[in-house]
């Protein structure tokens, strides 16, 4: 059993490792978000091959569902898509490399030094399962890691406030396209309002206005 | 599924097979099983769906195929494989190829969570009905793909008509689903289920009810609230007609399916019917009490289970088939609902649709959540919770108090949030009349 599941673990982390490469390699920015997905799928399979299946759950659900999602939303705004002529490398691209290995090399370092490699034997039957399911989770968020769960939901909610103050628009500054109903309404209340207020039929302005092709809405 | 077949090779027939066979047997019995089933609903909902609309429309409808048309499906399957299957010459081959697997893939396998009958569930996982909601989210990606790959603007406009339209409506449709996670107190589709014993009023609200297989959350104000809300915002994940912008005909020809023809449309079209046969059947799990029916639960006690090893095999068959009979009922008729709504409703436009979800559904049903909350303090808890008012108070009593006080902070944020929804979009409107006629003059 222990063989299959390294055997299984060392191709899900296989598939991870190439799904990420291609996201950083690949030309097309819709081609390596879809590769982006591919590695988020794979990192719910690592969740569960951890038995973390709420974790795995979770992970499809937000990564998946939502957050690449938007990301391609996101590129659909973009403009060279295809990626094409773009040069993928500066030119100082070894001057990068040694700077993330080295970043990278910090982290990894003290865990990779002080890491004592002996895999603790597998606890006895009938101790209490680690926190993996959704009680154990909410139990944990709102008591032993209150203040970093709120610390979180208030960055999420300046996050959401931020983009939607950019995104606001004033609605005076706003261009719309009137649709039928709308052009008819508009058409009424201006019938309406040239008779109260000019009994004497001085149409010929406003009619011409009025009937301009609505083929807009 | 390894249960019965434990039984019937190792017992009845004596074989003596090892565990891992069984388990690879029952799975793939399984699986075989779910994949048949997903495409057989399909084409009885496209030749249902055909029949009640053209009722409804005072037509015929299909009738030509078949006693009653009913092999109508069947044709059109064999029509769909013989056709022609044609790529854009600037679409993104790889994509476009892939768009519709992404689409269905998902919607067969929420199919592995769907319990039929009691004991017949696929795979009876404790995170069920997060599974469902996680995996139904996928096929947005696919819509994205289909919509992008297909290198055609009409395409790319219902793709993300589809896409923002299911991100929004996840929102109510999770959230009403939460409300009933936490009365039950788990996400266990099983346990969902077996809360709603009882007639009227849930067993486990108040032991002694007699068990009729009745006790569903539609009975319950929170329930009831969190049904509506779930219903609706499945009619927008199913792009069903209220809400079937992304494929608004008129507007976009088909929207994100446009380019897509031969059997990849078909899978479009296999995955939409597939999604709304699920979502029917989840509201029906869920508010409805899925297989619980009068005479199942009876039956099925009777029967071969954990508890009671030494019953007769016979009763397990009949309670299933009594439990899949009243499950496919209900599913049906809320599958028949949809498709009056479909003869009876127009189009909205995609600004309604949003103002609705974000503004009247979402808030609805997060003032649910606090109704469940309420609900579980007034019948479980006790001084150990903080529950102070309750101490000495009956079953029924509790019972009473919470379905009151769940009713009036419902209704009462019901009837608030239609006055304030309404005052919104009447005062929107006249803001906008304004600017026309500030903008005509």
């Amino acid at each position: 059993m222990e063989v299959v599941v390294q055997v299984v673990f060392g191709l899900i982390a296989l598939f991870i490792l190439v799904a990420a490469a291609m996201v950083v390699s690949v030309r097309n920015v819709i081609h390596s978000a879809l590769w982006l997905i591919a590695c988020f799928f794979g990192v719910g399979a690592l969740y569960l091959l951890l038995q973390a299946e709420f974790l795995a759950v979770v992970q499809v659900l937000v990564y998946v569902g939502a957050v690449s999602v938007l990301i391609l939303f996101a590129i659909m705004l973009t403009r060279q898509i295809s990626g094409e002529g773009v040069r993928q490398l500066t030119s100082r691209w070894p001057v990068v490399l040694v700077v993330t290995v080295l970043l990278f090399a910090t982290v990894m370092a003290p865990t990779l030094i002080n890491q004592q490699w002996n895999v603790p034997p597998a606890p006895p039957l009938g101790t209490p399962e680690p926190i993996a399911g959704p009680a154990e989770l909410g139990r944990g968020f709102v008591n032993e890691f209150l203040i970093q769960f709120q610390v979180v939901g208030v960055l999420l909610t300046v996050a959401l406030i931020g983009a939607i103050v950019i995104a606001f628009e004033e609605r005076a500054r706003r261009r719309r396209v009137l649709t039928l109903a709308e052009e008819l309404e508009l058409k009424r209340l201006r019938e309406r309002a040239t008779q109260t207020e000019t009994p004497e039929p001085v149409e010929a302005e406003p009619v011409a206005r009025e009937t301009r092709p609505a083929s807009e809405g | 599924m390894y249960d019965m077949l434990a039984a019937l090779i190792n017992g009845t027939l004596g074989w003596g097979w090892p565990e891992w066979a069984l388990n690879l047997l029952s799975y793939i019995l399984v699986v075989t099983i779910v994949l048949v089933v997903a495409p057989l609903q399909m084409l009885f909902f496209t030749y249902y769906e055909r029949r009640v609309i053209a009722r409804m429309q005072d037509r015929v409808g299909p009738n030509r195929v078949g006693p009653e048309g009913i092999w109508q499906p069947i044709a059109d399957g064999v029509k769909m494989f013989t056709k022609e299957d044609i790529v854009p010459q600037a679409a993104d081959r790889i994509v476009h190829f892939l768009a519709p697997c992404v689409v269905v893939a998902p919607t067969v396998l929420m199919f592995a969570v769907v319990p039929w009958g009691p004991g017949m569930v696929p795979v009876d996982l404790p995170t069920g009905l997060l599974f469902f909601f996680a995996i139904s989210s996928i096929s947005a990606v696919g819509l994205m793909m289909a919509g992008w790959a297909s290198n055609n603007k009409f395409s790319l406009l219902g793709a993300m008509r589809a896409v923002a339209q299911m991100v929004s409506y996840e929102i109510p449709a999770v959230l009403s689903l939460i409300a009933i996670v936490i009365v039950v107190g788990s996400l266990s589709i099983n346990d969902i289920i077996a809360y709603q014993t009882g007639l009227i009023v849930s067993n486990r609200d108040l032991p002694g009810i007699p068990d009729l297989g009745l006790g569903w959350f539609v009975f319950t104000p929170v329930g009831f609230v969190a049904f509506i809300a779930f219903f609706i915002a499945a009619l927008a994940e199913g792009e069903r007609t209220p809400f079937d912008i992304p494929e608004a005909d008129s507007e976009i020809v088909a929207g994100y399916m446009t380019e897509y023809s031969g059997m990849k449309f078909g899978l479009f079209y296999l995955a939409q019917y597939v999604l709304n046969f699920l979502l029917c059947a989840i509201t029906a799990i869920i508010f409805f009490g899925g297989w619980q029916g009068p005479g199942v639960g009876w039956l099925y006690a009777q029967g071969i289970t954990p508890e009671n090893p030494n019953g007769n095999g016979l009763f397990n068959v009949l309670a299933g088939v009594l439990g899949v009979f009243y499950f496919l009922l209900k599913t049906y008729l809320f599958f028949f609902v949809m498709v009056w709504l479909r003869g009876a409703l127009p189009r909205l436009r995609i600004d309604q649709l949003m103002d609705f979800g974000w503004k009247f559904l979402i808030p609805l049903t997060l003032a649910n959540l606090f109704s469940a909350a309420l609900w579980v303090a007034f019948t479980r808890w006790g001084p150990a919770e903080g529950m102070l008012i309750t101490v000495g108070w009956s079953p029924v009593l509790r019972w009473l108090a919470a379905f009151v006080v769940t009713l009036a902070i419902n209704l009462g944020v019901y009837l608030w949030l239609t006055r304030v929804y309404a005052a919104s979009q009447a005062e929107r409107r006249r803001a906008e009349l304004e600017e026309l006629i500030a903008a005509g003059s």
